[in-house]
């Protein structure tokens, strides 16, 4: 009994928003309160899924992935409904789900028109969010993907400030050209990891059906750096050729998405234009997608060709970080100051994910949460001051500590965390990121040019503080704002509550991560000679059989219908002799291109 | 209880102090009672780290005890802990005594802030407390730098109490930024030490090689941190802070808090001859630089600050000589009596309000026991025989003997000249001649502000006795002894006194005391910083910032443009004319043709 609820715990988690998203299409429009409320409370059904998962994840399973439901769908094209969630995206499920509700929270005055069609936008948006996190067939990922762009952009476009409109398209364009990129490369390798007839987009098809290829080029590259190899199998040989054009348009397709320097100017403008909700929910979690994507599938994936462009992606990363500091320091804006450093913390992120050691990608994982913590903090508490007075420069505050003491502690709390001060969560992850680089076979330099950034982060986030919270009270307009009410306070104590937990006992959750970072680091240097198969190999979970099958074993075959059964099993390549396929029937291949 | 128990009690009693005054904010906003809790949980912490000590004295062994704090596969990375020698146990008791005493004082210092702001500074208080014990009983490196960056923030939040007014949250500022920037080296020290030993233990064998990178960069660190040469400009503007707070934080105990990395790290820069000649050098030059600008600061409080720059010159200079243990002794003598100066000083502020020496004057007519506690405490900075800093300053003198050439020596020497020099002349400026106009109405504060000073002048006179007692506890050697140095210390204490009672005595100015203002008016040290800053950072934003919005942002919308106007003409092709789409099939064919005929 058990089993079939925890089977189906992730199907709650993804589908609980958008089951409340239908509730409040049916609420009649002008009632608000009841809209929040319902959305509020759809947040919270939702949290306690996501806790429900987290605390189903168990440490010392050797499966990849856990909590996994598989359901077919279409099967012609050997696409089926495949989640599952690994130590890295059961973290970044739970920390959706826990800033869900402090959103629907953060804006509950915030926007006044158009509520229904608000809510229902974030209700879906999570739906999203958490499809893609937990995804296991990558089609299905790639369909989350593209669907979490459709509400943010409404999110932009139609709540936001004076020039959305172009914020919104900007957004919108700069994703989607990576993502249609993305789509091309998957398509790429769903023809070159398993033959025709056996194809599949589920992760283990694509990821085991890759291996043999990778690791005979990397034996080729190993000899022979610069190519040509000689006598290379049919895959081995597509992936020579196009496996480093479908690793950069993945890598785009995330890099965007991170963003990474130079394709970060999106973000500043999607910020400072978006409402709170979605300048919470984009650094929160939207950007984790790219971090995520570089770690599920990019690097995994491409193995080879990650290594060979390792340098170059570590440099895009440590020039995101020193850059994005620099900007900070030249903003008046204090929304695009926040949205700056994320470009600057993310590439923290970046760099440990890509020095391919232990301590980094820990570090870069747990750099993803902590971002999501202090950054979609710092966005809803200045959204509370910018619900009050309507101004976002510096140079419009000043001295508001003396008005608003609990808001200002608050935010000064939240600084720290930025600025990784010790005890609170920003250490953790900052210092494993710099240890991880250190150890690595990255430049020196690189690494150097990262921690000197840590004072930078210090200068620009206290210089704002500065600016906005001390000295005198100079605008006659900020006499009179008030301090947080209990709602705000409310929205804000669980940031704070993080901040200081995830940084004073970082191991419950670094356990869980580590999960994940074992395998991560073993497929990134995949294709060695002592890389060891079974360390990387994903599991098959294998289709479940029509439900008439399962309704009557015994029955005869002829009573399945045939268009459905055609490329049923979409087994993986395996390298050890194939087993004969478990199944009563025959596959019928269809002919594929 | 266990060793362990209590330190852990010692080093969180002020973090539950700081815990509780924070949630319940009802409490914190009374003011008051805020008061008493963290009288309590200091009081609790300095009883328990006082029964350590006495055990200590009774036999008991060094206590080591660490958890891990970041595992990675199974392995502890990182751990966390406490441990007991003899140089985690003096120091434990030394911030306690002063933390309860400066605490004490406050409460009637600070006693016209309005309850909630009152609430908000002892609840600093107990925090800072407790990141100092972090740093005083951390067994690695880790921790230690955990609690260092902690007492750099509540220093931050302490100088920045006046926040409304913005000298202060300037020099807020001012202070994070310059240790920070300072830290930058502790982290890399941390990084390096670890890449190459796998560990965060100070203890940890290492190549000269890396000894010599890691103390280096941790002496940046302390250079930051202790307000050395060419770091100290962001000390003098901490007296933005209150007076009971630079007494504890910017005298007494955080900036001391380098010294001490370097007295525990001592391992590690046993085996950096380099860094420690360096650190001789910066010392020396910094226990003259700034004895020299102390003697024309018009400002009580600055005096005093210049003063630590000062001394803390002659710790660092001691460490760099190869003797941690007198950097360290001197470091215990220099808290307690720089401690009863800078409250002393608070007691004149709060009589006269005003930091001005040139408002103050025959104080010792109004405030007897401030005179007193002043004196005691001058005295003993100034190294006269008999009082605590005349032993420990002794030691680093006569550790300095023949180093560096003997000029270190011989700065060191001048510089105990000056620093009697300028006490004198505070002590006949503010305490002697005629009452002045200000200082008619002065009395002394309560209890609360006099007992503290009372209880300090003990140990700011008779604590330079310990120093055989200390010296065992940290198994160095240590004896008094008649030679060159300690007369020649002792001639240049009272040579300075006299020359002041003979200068400012009959309203004169010390010799050279134009050049000196000067000097300290156009503040070279604290412009190039200012430029550096302004150029270097704000600068490159500024271009930084260009580079974004018209090249970045603008090739990104060049290609958005390039795509709209490429749609534009390519929707010119479709004419919807048969002959035009077959002249393009021709052509087409034609291109393919050649491309397989040329192949």
């Amino acid at each position: 009994m058990n089993e079939l609820y925890e089977s189906r715990i992730l199907n709650l988690v993804i589908w609980s928003p958008m089951l409340f998203a239908l509730l409040v299409a049916f609420l009649p429009k002008g009632e608000k309160g009841q809209i929040r409320t319902a959305t509020f409370v759809g947040m919270l059904v939702n949290l306690w899924a996501c806790a429900w998962a987290w605390s189903r994840f168990e440490l010392h399973n050797a499966d990849e992935f856990q909590l996994e439901y598989r359901m077919r769908w279409i099967d012609a094209a050997g696409i089926s409904y495949h989640v599952g969630v690994d130590g890295l995206a059961i973290a970044l499920v739970l920390l959706t789900g826990v800033l869900a509700p402090l959103v629907v929270l953060a804006s509950w005055t915030y926007v006044d028109e158009r509520v229904k069609e608000f809510h229902i936008a974030l209700l879906v948006l999570q739906t999203a969010m958490l499809g893609a996190l937990c995804s296991v067939d990558t089609l299905l990922f790639y369909v989350f993907f593209e669907a979490m762009l459709i509400p943010m952009y409404l999110l932009i476009g139609v709540w936001g400030a004076e020039e959305r409109q172009m914020a919104a398209m900007k957004f919108f364009l700069y994703t989607l050209v990576g993502s249609l990129l993305m789509l091309v490369a998957l398509l790429g390798v769903y023809f070159i990891a398993a033959p025709a007839g056996q194809r599949s987009f589920d992760y283990a098809t694509l990821y085991n059906g890759l291996m043999a290829a990778n690791r005979e080029l990397s034996a080729c590259l190993a000899n022979n750096p610069t190519g040509p190899c000689e006598g290379l199998s049919g895959p081995a040989q597509a992936l020579f050729t196009w496996g480093p054009w479908m690793f950069l348009a993945f890598s785009l397709a995330f890099a965007i998405k991170v963003p990474m320097w130079p394709v970060h100017t999106w973000l500043p403008d999607a910020h400072v234009q978006a409402p709170v909700a979605g300048s919470m929910v984009l650094a929160g979690v939207m950007l984790k997608m790219g971090t995520f994507g570089f770690w599920r599938f990019a690097i995994p994936l491409f193995p080879t060709a990650a290594r060979q462009y390792q340098h170059l992606l570590a440099l895009l990363a440590v020039i995101g970080i020193v850059y994005g500091a620099f900007m900070c320091l030249a903003q008046r804006d204090i929304k695009k100051l926040i949205a700056y450093s994320s470009v600057s913390h993310l590439g923290y992120c970046m760099l440990g994910m890509l020095a391919f050691t232990a301590e980094g990608a820990t570090g870069s994982a747990y750099q993803m949460l902590n971002h999501g913590v202090s950054t979609g903090a710092l966005f809803m508490l200045f959204g509370f001051l910018y619900e009050r007075r309507h101004a976002r420069l510096m140079s419009d505050y000043g001295g508001i500590a003396k008005v608003m003491p609990v808001f200002t502690a608050f935010f000064v709390i939240v600084t720290f965390s930025s600025i990784a001060v010790p005890g609170t969560n920003g250490f953790v992850g900052e210092f494993l990121v710099l240890l991880g680089s250190f150890k690595s076979n990255l430049p020196l330099a690189y690494s150097v040019a990262a921690t000197t950034c840590v004072v930078f982060g210090a200068a620009y986030m206290l210089w704002m503080v500065q600016k906005v919270f001390f000295g005198k009270l100079v605008h006659q307009d900020n006499l009179g704002l008030s301090d947080l009410n209990r709602r705000e306070t409310l929205a804000a104590l669980p940031f704070i509550a993080l901040i200081v937990l995830m940084g004073l006992k970082p191991q419950p959750i670094l356990d869980v991560l580590e999960t994940s970072t074992t395998r991560y680091l073993a497929r990134a240097g995949y294709g060695t000679p002592d890389s060891n198969d079974d360390a990387v190999r994903v599991k098959v979970q294998p289709l479940p059989r029509p439900a008439l099958v399962e309704l009557a074993p015994g029955a005869p075959v002829g009573l399945e219908p045939v268009g459905q059964v055609a490329n049923a099993q979409p087994q993986p390549r395996i390298l050890r002799p194939r087993t004969p396929v478990p199944s009563a029937v025959q596959p019928i291949h269809p002919v594929m291109p | 209880m266990s060793p362990i128990t209590l330190a852990v009690v010692a080093t969180l009693a002020p973090a539950a102090t700081a815990l509780l005054l924070l949630v319940l904010f009802p409490l914190r906003h009374r003011g008051m009672p805020a008061a008493w809790v963290t009288l309590l949980g200091s009081a609790i912490s300095l009883a328990a780290s006082c029964k350590l000590l006495v055990d200590r004295i009774g036999g008991a062994a060094d206590e080591r005890a660490v958890v891990p704090w970041i595992e990675e596969r199974g392995r502890a990375m990182a751990e966390i802990g406490v441990q007991l020698d003899g140089v985690s146990l003096p120091m434990l008791v030394i911030v306690g005594v002063v933390a309860l005493c400066v605490q004490l004082f406050s409460v009637a210092y600070m006693h016209d802030e309005p309850p909630r702001a009152f609430g908000r500074y002892f609840t600093l208080h107990a925090l800072f407390l407790f990141s100092m014990n972090v740093v005083v009983v951390a067994p690695n490196l880790l921790q230690l730098f955990a609690g260092w960056e902690l007492v750099g923030l509540t220093s931050y939040l302490l100088i920045g109490f006046y926040f409304a007014k913005p000298s202060a949250a300037q020099a807020a500022v001012k202070a994070f930024w310059m240790t920070k920037l300072a830290d930058m080296g502790f982290l890399f020290g941390l990084l390096v030490l670890y890449v190459n030993t796998g560990s965060f233990e100070w203890t940890a064998p290492t190549s000269t090689v890396v000894a010599t990178w890691v103390s280096a960069l941790l002496f940046v660190a302390v250079v930051g941190k202790s307000a050395q040469f060419p770091l100290h400009i962001w000390l003098p503007d901490a007296m933005e802070g209150p007076t009971p707070v630079s007494a504890l934080l910017h005298a007494a105990t955080m900036v001391a808090a380098g010294v001490f990395l370097v007295v525990r790290a001592d391992p590690l820069f046993a085996q950096a001859p380099a860094t420690r000649e360096v650190m001789l050098w910066i010392g020396a030059v910094t226990a003259v630089f700034a004895a020299g600008l102390a003697l024309v600061q018009r400002d009580i409080k600055k005096v005093l600050a210049f003063s630590t720059c000062s001394q803390l010159g002659y710790m660092v200079a001691a460490l760099g000589a190869g003797n941690a243990f007198a950097g360290f002794f001197h470091l215990g003598t220099h808290a307690f009596f720089k401690a009863l100066l800078f409250l002393a000083a608070g007691s004149v502020i709060h009589a006269v309000h005003s930091n001005d020496l040139g408002d103050m004057g025959g104080l010792r007519k109004r405030l007897p026991i401030t005179t007193a506690a002043f004196v005691i405490g001058a005295l003993s900075l100034a190294g006269v025989p008999g009082f605590a800093g005349f032993f420990s300053k002794d030691l680093v003198l006569t550790a300095l003997e023949g180093r560096g050439g003997g000029a270190p020596w011989v700065m060191l020497l001048a510089a105990a000249f000056l620093t009697a020099f300028y006490m004198g002349r505070v002590l006949i400026k503010a305490f002697w001649g005629e009452l002045s106009q200000k200082a008619e109405h002065a009395h002394e504060g309560g209890l609360s502000m006099t007992g503290p000073l009372v209880v300090l002048m003990i140990p700011s006179f008779a604590s330079g006795f310990l120093g055989g007692w200390l010296a065992g506890q940290v198994k160095a050697e240590y004896h008094l002894h008649l030679g060159l140095t300690p007369v020649l210390a002792s001639v240049m204490a009272v040579a300075g006194l006299v020359a002041a009672v003979v200068v400012f005595g009959r309203g004169g100015q010390a010799p050279g005391a134009r050049i000196l203002e000067k000097l300290d008016a156009w503040s070279l040290v604290d412009r190039t910083w200012a430029t550096a800053y302004r150029l270097g950072l704000l600068g490159v934003a500024s271009i930084a910032g260009w580079i974004d919005r018209y090249v970045i942002d603008g090739l990104m919308n060049l290609t958005g443009w390039s795509a709209i106007e490429g749609g534009a003409s390519a929707r010119r092709l479709q004419t919807g004319l048969v002959r035009d789409y077959a002249l393009l099939v021709v052509v087409g064919v034609v291109v393919l043709a050649l491309m397989g005929v040329l192949r």
